[in-house]
């Protein structure tokens, strides 16, 4: 298992390293910070709170040093989330600032949920020999984007995989990244599939978390050009998947050969796509 | 013995007014780095939205003297992640830097308030905003330069005259 662990310790105020590190060295799927009440550790196999209560300059501290002080480096702001050094995803609620565009900033943070990201090579092993399209499903937490990552290591080690990575959160400094992998980082699905498909001549494209119908519509327009897709969304079976309208034309276009459904528990199993 | 110390009291008099000539050629000059610093700042930020320590280590080998200095130490502050946000780590360059003009200083006081502050637009109008105000200082300071300096060295030299006669 491997985790970016320093430069997740480096974002936090000093007096939460020590206990962040030794409490959750291993363990640590999430830090839960809320302004005025202690931290919370949410490990694999317990939760905990620390002593000393959140202040409003702890947040901004992280948030500073996660964006390295600059926040038109970090424009996912504006939707609530920046990834910090290390790839792990820091949600962001407060007071939000909103224009006629939609949602700009945040001018007082209140709470940040740092999502740890860990990659476990060999996770997707049992997949390694299933070619065409696979939609990796599971609710927030389950592991998507882990297993999606190894998905990508194994098939790159058969062709060219194509990486759009909205968040920059798939393969940060420091994770390997697979013998023919091209990864594009901070670009929206939409725009980042159709220029990948038109310029890199991918075997397979590979995103993390489609959750609008642009996105929908971009895999189908890969698809159909003959590209495998890797891909993950949430939701928690096929049959949940289908129930959701966005992901509608991805279900009747088959364009997905195979879905993986994953568990609380990490585990996961295989089904073929059928409408 | 009293013409020797007449000559020393003049020299050192009029070795004043030559440094303060010297010290507003020296800021002239600091102005004008840290305008094209901004400039250069703006640039990069347009095209390539650079996070801002690799942007101050950017910007200071494109300059040279005391703002060269202050950049790399703010670059070394804002890798070193202590401070909670740019200002507090401008204020500790300064304090480490020596001896700075005050018109300087707060110019680069308030880029530091300023840097990290805003989103790329609001970043790119507040140092535009801060070059303009160095433009103005720099205005002010050329206005009649050439007679400014002149008098500061005259000055020095005079008023190490009249000390000189008075002692004598």
């Amino acid at each position: 298992m491997r985790c970016a662990w320093k430069e997740l310790l480096s974002i936090l105020p000093a007096w939460m390293r020590s206990e962040v590190d030794r409490q959750g060295r291993d363990t640590l799927q999430e830090l839960r910070l809320r302004l005025g009440l202690p931290p919370e550790l949410i490990c694999s196999c317990s939760n905990m709170h620390m002593g000393q209560a959140v202040t409003g300059n702890d947040l901004n501290y992280i948030i500073n040093t996660a964006s390295r002080y600059s926040p038109w480096a970090a424009s996912s702001i504006g939707q609530g989330y920046l990834t910090a050094p290390g790839g792990h995803r820091i949600g962001i609620c407060g007071e939000a600032v909103v224009d006629d565009h939609g949602m700009t900033g945040i001018r007082q943070v209140r709470s940040l949920c740092i999502r740890v990201a860990r990659d476990f090579p060999g996770l997707a092993d049992k997949l390694r020999h299933q070619d065409g399209s696979i939609l990796i499903l599971g609710a927030p937490g389950n592991g998507k984007t882990t297993l999606l990552r190894d998905l990508i290591r194994q098939r790159s080690e058969k062709g060219s995989v194509a990486v759009v990575d909205e968040r920059g959160e798939l393969f940060p400094a420091g994770f390997s990244i697979g013998e023919r992998t091209d990864v594009m980082t901070g670009c929206p699905k939409v725009l980042g599939i159709d220029r990948v498909l038109r310029t890199m001549s991918p075997m397979t494209i590979a995103v993390d978390e489609i959750t609008s119908a642009e996105d929908c519509e971009a895999l189908l327009r890969a698809g159909w050009c003959g590209v495998s897709l890797l891909a993950t969304a949430h939701a928690a079976s096929v049959s949940d998947l289908r129930s959701r309208p966005v992901y509608g034309p991805i279900v009747k276009s088959r364009v997905f050969d195979m879905v993986v459904i994953l568990h609380s528990d990490k585990s996961f199993r295989a089904e073929r796509m059928e409408t | 013995m009293k013409i020797v110390g007449a000559v020393l009291i003049v020299a050192a008099c009029g070795g004043i007014g030559l440094s303060k000539a010297a010290a507003h050629r020296r800021l002239e000059q600091e102005l004008r780095n840290l305008i094209g610093v901004l400039e250069f700042m703006g640039c990069e930020l347009q095209y390539r939205l650079t996070p801002l320590p690799e942007l101050c280590r950017t910007a200071a080998d494109v300059t040279r003297g005391t703002i060269r200095h202050i950049m790399e130490g703010l670059a070394q502050e804002l890798e070193q992640q202590i401070a909670p946000d740019v200002s507090v780590c401008m204020a500790a360059t300064l304090q480490k830097t020596q001896k700075t003009s005050p018109i300087l200083t707060g110019h680069l006081e308030r880029l530091g308030e300023w840097l990290g502050r805003f989103g790329l637009q609001g970043q790119l109008k507040s140092l535009d905003g801060l070059k303009a105000q160095c433009g103005d200082a720099l205005k002010d300071l050329s206005f009649h330069r050439a007679e400014r300096l002149r008098s500061y060295q005259t000055l020095g030299f005079c008023a190490g005259a009249a000390l000189a006669i008075l002692f004598i």
